[in-house]
């Protein structure tokens, strides 16, 4: 998963930026959104599938996404930020989808949580950081949703603090702030957890 | 650096993001305290935890649909619009009625062309240009036009010179002018005359103006004005001399304007005393 910028220009020079192939599509040539496909549904999914711990609904909500994207492909403007307008739809998105199931969600899709240890050597280190994969998802799962969505935008869709601001519509030193907020509640939930389970204690 | 201000700068440490003194001053802050060096490695190790989670791909069904869905979207886009259809139709009809052959398509329009020309011009007969009625007026028109033209631009010039700033010495000036006995019988003159009284700022220029009424005192339009003008007169001074220039007159006509007067608490009391010594006279 890369920054929005650094997927732009990591295209090799025969093959069209994001941008240009939005402007493609939003020319008509709506073909062309299989490759902006190809190239944002596993980071897009990361973010729902982060946000909403539950893959069914990840995927649901990337469909959407590029719904909308078809949808409001006239309204794409100039400034050749592709990513920037595609997270911000599937902030958009994301927002409609918790105010129609007005809940934060649990981890109950155990899919989403990383695989059991095998029997294979070193299976009680394996086993154990597997625990501790699990207890990091929950603890994730269990924060604040704009906690959580900061977080999986700094850690997992690697955008920097300028961009993250702009989605949320901050300044860059608040997105900062939020970010660091959201680590320690983290960090607290996780450790508080790990004292709670009898795998790691 | 204190304790705080380590913990709120560990995301920048561990991105290697933070200036290179801080960098130092951290490190040999966190040698020394125990507090920092647990919440660092706490921190460090939900990072790792946290960045080591597993990034899940999505199932096919999800490419199935978002390409089924941008299948449905071309198709839509692609398919001709009914203005679109009914056009070609439109065009397909008025094709079928030229002849096939370049040549015979020239000749076909050129013979239209002529053929609408030709009916053009008989039917359009050139519009003649619309006549010009003059009428000559008779002499008695011509005459209560000249009059008219001349209230005007007497009206014009009462209006000139009653917005034209001038000093109060200038003003005075013209209406000691008119006391001339040249201007005994002009109209114009005795009309800026009462314009002055009732308009001009000054009180010296609106007691010349009344003085330079009396030659005219006989007539009673101008006796009428004076009258019309006291009730609106501010000054007492004016008002007295107003009241004694119908006196003179002997205008009795000016009787119930001086008896509004008197009776009129709000005005000076000696205008009112004037006013009824004005009214004895009469």
């Amino acid at each position: 998963m890369l920054s929005p910028d650094a997927e732009t220009t990591a295209v090799p020079a025969d093959h069209p930026s994001d941008h240009e192939l939005m402007i493609a599509v939003r020319a008509g040539d709506v073909a062309r959104l299989g490759d902006l496909f190809e190239r944002h549904q596993l980071p897009l999914f990361g973010f729902f599938v982060r946000l909403t711990a539950d893959r069914t609904t990840a995927e649901d909500l990337v469909q959407i996404v590029f719904q909308r994207v078809l949808k409001y492909r006239r309204t794409y403007r100039d400034e050749g930020k592709f990513s920037a307008w595609l997270y911000h739809l599937a902030r958009r998105v994301a927002a409609d989808h918790y105010r129609r199931h007005s809940r934060t969600p649990i981890p109950a899709d155990p899919t989403v949580l990383p695989e059991p240890a095998d029997d294979a050597p070193h299976a009680g280190e394996q086993t154990a950081r597997a625990e501790d994969l699990a207890l990091m998802q929950t603890a994730l799962a269990g924060l604040p949703l704009d906690q959580r969505e900061v977080l999986i935008l700094h850690r997992f869709q690697h955008l920097r603090y300028d961009e993250i601001a702009r989605l949320l519509n901050v300044s860059a030193s608040a997105a900062k702030v939020r970010a660091h907020r959201a680590l320690t509640a983290l960090r607290d939930r996780y450790f508080k957890l790990r004292r709670e389970s009898p795998a790691t204690s | 650096m204190n304790c705080q201000r380590i913990s709120s700068a560990f995301l920048d440490h561990h991105a290697g993001e933070l200036p290179a003194h801080e960098a130092t001053a951290m490190r040999e802050h966190l040698k020394t305290c125990l507090t920092c060096q647990r919440e660092w490695a706490d921190f460090q190790q939900t990072l790792n935890v946290l960045d080591a989670l597993p990034a899940p791909a999505p199932g096919e069904r999800l490419r199935q649909n978002v390409y089924a869905m941008i299948e449905d979207a071309r198709l839509e886009i692609e398919a001709p619009s009914p203005f679109a259809l009914a056009r070609s139709r439109l065009d397909a009809f008025f094709a079928s009625l030229l002849p096939s052959r370049p040549a015979l398509q020239f000749a076909f329009t050129l013979a239209v062309l002529v053929a609408g020309v030709a009916v053009g011009a008989k039917l359009i007969a050139p519009s003649a240009p619309p006549a010009q009625v003059i009428t000559r007026a008779d002499p008695a028109t011509q005459r209560e036009l000249a009059d008219l033209r001349a209230k005007v631009e007497a009206m014009d010039k009462v209006v000139a010179s009653a917005l034209e700033p001038r000093s109060t010495n200038s003003r005075l000036r013209t209406v000691l002018a008119t006391l001339d006995p040249a201007h005994r019988d002009d109209d114009r003159a005795v009309t800026e005359l009462l314009n002055t009284l009732a308009f001009d700022p000054s009180i010296n220029v609106r007691l010349a103006a009344l003085e330079a009424l009396y030659p005219h005192a006989e007539r009673d339009t101008v006796r009428a004005a004076v009258v019309a003008s006291l009730p609106r007169e501010e000054s007492p001074l004016v008002q007295c001399a107003m009241i004694d220039f119908v006196v003179a007159s002997r205008d009795e006509a000016a009787a119930p304007a001086l008896n509004r007067l008197v009776a009129n608490a709000n005005v000076e009391q000696t205008v009112r005393q004037a006013a009824e010594r004005g009214l004895a006279q009469l």
